[in-house]
């Protein structure tokens, strides 16, 4: 009996001792992307440091992923019940939300720090279900010098007609510069880019959006028109002989490096790989670079259309049992104070609220740039490999990323393989 | 009851400790080195087999009860996914050729380091190497080797003024499935040269001399003689290796991921990408089409048993 006494004190005395403590030393899980890119590391962890500095006995421990690893991994961890309290996700993922992973965060954020454009991404049947941190346009980079030696000017409004844009790449290649420098080997959209932003100009925002919803046909002859001006810059030589196993790495050092090219279509998250120091994959210093707009074809439907997108963002697991304090966590980021600071360390857009003029030091010169590049554009929201899905998604991967750029099968096959795929649903 | 009428290998009481035969250990002593193992492998091979089996007659709601949907994965499959044939005939064509490479190359090495070719020691070693490197360093170094701009191969081409044959080897779907399928060669030709080897080694001298006697030369000491007496040991590395292309998948992920155009997809590639890339937490199809796998692996495995199946015993 006064075994059985002792053993009980001993335990209550333990749990109280205990249970306070643990209480204190939360500890929040972060899975996140860019593993590999470190001023968004950076941006992460002062983000990390604000929340804990507000919330004592709170700590955030980040693991950080390649892309594709993560997604794989978050799928076995969150169906098994064992996923992060936090986790980067992309707005193309709605299987998530279909399956009730995602916590809904509009009574968490502060939305009115936040786009509006940027939380509709994440909007489903009412509810926005993930901080839009990363926003990117769809942008062409380019070598200014090179563009200057080939004897071409840019216009004032940075966009050169289809008929010159076709001299140019011709004019490039033969010269022996590679004229559009991409690769699609590690990536399942690098390699549309060109194409997809020619096609959304020539037949506008709404048709595209039928386009890629499944309503209007890949041979429809105004798609076919893009398809077939596109094949005529490819048979022109407008991407490497490598470019089918190019990674998206090699395509940036190729650009700005060895053996270097004159384009670079590219999200502007360009900026996170180009802007390391050059040992670590940058761009030299003193590069000159430039952006040019998309042509656009003759009586084309909105030659000033461009792709934005939401990229990288961050959602909440509706399982964890911290997911009240997970969502509190985001919002630590929802402030324009953070989205000023993501511009200056990130120099990509964001879907935070913040004002550009805050970005200084040496590389405001280019946000500048970029800001003036999209100033009269109208956007289209999502890519298609945000949008696709399924059988028609990994046609478009294989295809139109793949291999009708690298010359392996023409517009009328392209579309004729995109229109079975998609038809099929 | 007495001893006589219980059947051997019955569990009986023998006294107060049950055993599985009367000279065998007692039951408890079994369990207690069985049960880690069994453990094991019930969670770790057998469940998910059977969760395979289950998964592909469903259709999986990760928060809600699976519904049960009979064939329909294995109709739609067969009937309605050219992408699945096109990985089965990718894989057939690996499994139809490539182990008759690996085994043919591994052979034809072996018996180089048992006639003691110069600097065997040497090459013994470099042969077996690659078995040694991870795929993922394979993978990395043969994309090098293939790249169209400053690979070895292209640039040995240039060399040479062949110019015009210069190919991104691994970016056109003519010669991708090839590329990679040369990469996995290289790595495995070592392995089965070592098991060759050790046979051929294994071989009585006796009969080897009494062929040298016959005035047989190298050439018919090893079609006639040799590689009938190891014909049990190619028999088994040509099984294995058909196994291992039939689940090819690593090197084929590292290297192309199934592209271009599909010039790559391997069941093993398809299935993954089904599984974790088809934005969807259903797992039903992929297990599908691995639950359909199995069984070709499983009928192409007993095929190649019989096909090679020794009617003779060979006596030395």
């Amino acid at each position: 009996m006064k075994s059985a006494i002792r053993a009980t004190a001993l335990v209550a005395v333990t749990a109280l001792t205990v249970m306070p403590a643990a209480k204190a030393d939360t500890e929040l899980s972060l899975w996140s992307h860019w593993a590999d890119q470190g001023s968004k590391i950076e941006f992460i962890e002062a983000g990390i440091e604000k929340f804990e500095a507000a919330h004592p006995g709170v700590t955030v421990k980040p693991t950080w992923y390649q892309k594709n690893p993560l997604f794989a991994a978050l799928k076995g961890a969150l169906q098994a019940g064992q996923g992060p309290d936090v986790f980067y996700c992309e707005p193309a993922q709605t299987e998530y939300i279909d399956n009730g992973f995602l916590l809904p965060l509009d009574d968490h954020l502060e939305m009115s720090n936040i786009e509006g454009w940027a939380a509709d991404t994440w909007r489903h049947e009412g509810n926005v279900y993930a901080l839009p941190l990363e926003a990117y346009t769809v942008e062409i980079y380019f070598n200014t010098e090179m563009l200057e030696d080939l004897g071409f000017d840019l216009p004032e409004d940075g966009q050169l007609s289809a008929a010159d844009f076709k001299k140019l790449v011709e004019a490039a290649a033969g010269e022996g510069i590679t004229p559009i420098v991409q690769g699609a080997g590690d990536r399942p959209f690098p390699g549309a880019y060109l194409t997809h932003e020619v096609l959304l100009k020539k037949i506008g925002i709404d048709a595209y959006g039928d386009l890629l919803a499944g309503t209007k046909k890949w041979s429809d002859p105004d798609v076919m028109e893009a398809l077939d001006y596109m094949e005529s810059l490819i048979e022109a030589g407008a991407y490497p002989r490598s470019f089918a196993t190019m990674k998206l790495g090699e395509s940036h050092y190729y650009f700005y490096s060895n053996p270097g090219g004159l384009m670079l279509p590219m999200g502007s998250w360009y900026t996170s790989r180009a802007f390391n120091a050059p040992d670590q994959g940058g761009q030299p210093e003193g590069f000159p670079l430039g952006i040019m707009q998309a042509p656009a074809l003759d009586e084309s439907a909105c030659p000033e259309c461009k792709t934005a997108n939401i990229g990288g963002s961050f959602c909440v697991n509706a399982e964890s049992p911290n997911a009240e304090l997970a969502a509190e966590f985001l919002n630590a980021y929802a402030d324009p104070e953070m989205g000023n600071l993501w511009l200056q360390k990130v120099l990509v857009q964001t879907g935070i609220k913040s004002d550009a003029s805050t970005v200084s030091g040496p590389h405001a010169g280019y946000f500048k740039m970029l800001e003036a590049a999209d100033k009269n554009n109208t956007f289209f929201q999502g890519t298609p490999h945000a949008i696709l899905k399924g059988q028609c998604l990994e046609t478009f991967k294989q295809v139109i990323n793949v291999a009708f750029p690298a010359g392996q099968v023409g517009a009328g096959q392209a579309a004729q393989m995109m229109d079975q795929a998609c038809s099929a649903g | 009851m007495t001893d006589a009428s219980v059947g051997r290998g019955a569990i009986r009481p023998l006294g107060r400790v049950f055993r599985i035969s009367p000279d065998g250990p007692p039951l408890g002593t079994v369990m207690t080195f069985l049960t880690p193992a069994l453990l094991v492998y019930l969670v770790f091979t057998a469940y998910p087999v059977l969760r395979t089996f289950y998964n592909s007659v469903h259709i999986l709601h990760p928060r809600a009860a699976d519904e049960y949907v009979g064939m329909q994965h294995y109709v739609q499959m067969t009937t309605a996914d050219p992408t699945f044939w096109v990985a089965v005939k990718n894989t057939m064509i690996w499994a139809g050729f490539a182990p008759l490479l690996d085994v043919g190359i591994g052979l034809i090495l072996a018996i180089c380091l048992y006639a003691k070719a110069p600097f065997a020691r040497f090459f013994r070693i470099a042969w077996f190497t690659p078995v040694l490197i991870s795929y993922v360093v394979v993978g990395i170094l043969w994309m090098w080797i293939y790249n169209f701009d400053w690979g070895i191969l292209n640039g040995a081409l240039r060399a040479v003024g062949l110019e015009s044959w210069t190919r991104a080897w691994l970016g056109e779907p003519d010669t991708a499935l090839v590329a990679v399928m040369v990469t996995h060669t290289w790595k495995w030709a070592g392995f089965n040269m070592v098991v060759c080897l050790a046979a051929l080694s294994a071989l009585p001298k006796e009969v080897l001399e009494a062929a040298e006697l016959d005035n047989c030369n190298w050439f018919g000491k090893a079609w006639f003689v040799m590689i009938p007496m190891i014909r049990p040991t190619l028999v088994n590395l040509l099984i294995l290796s058909l196994i291992g292309k039939m689940k090819i998948f690593d090197l084929v992920w590292i290297m192309t991921q199934g592209g271009p155009l599909w010039a790559t997809e391997t069941v093993s590639t398809y299935v993954y990408k089904r599984a974790f890339q088809w934005q969807t937490f259903d797992l039903g199809y992929p297990s599908a089409i691995a639950v359909f796998w199995f069984f070709v692996v499983l009928v192409a495995v007993m095929a190649l048993k019989y096909a090679f199946r020794q009617r003779d015993r060979l006596e030395y």
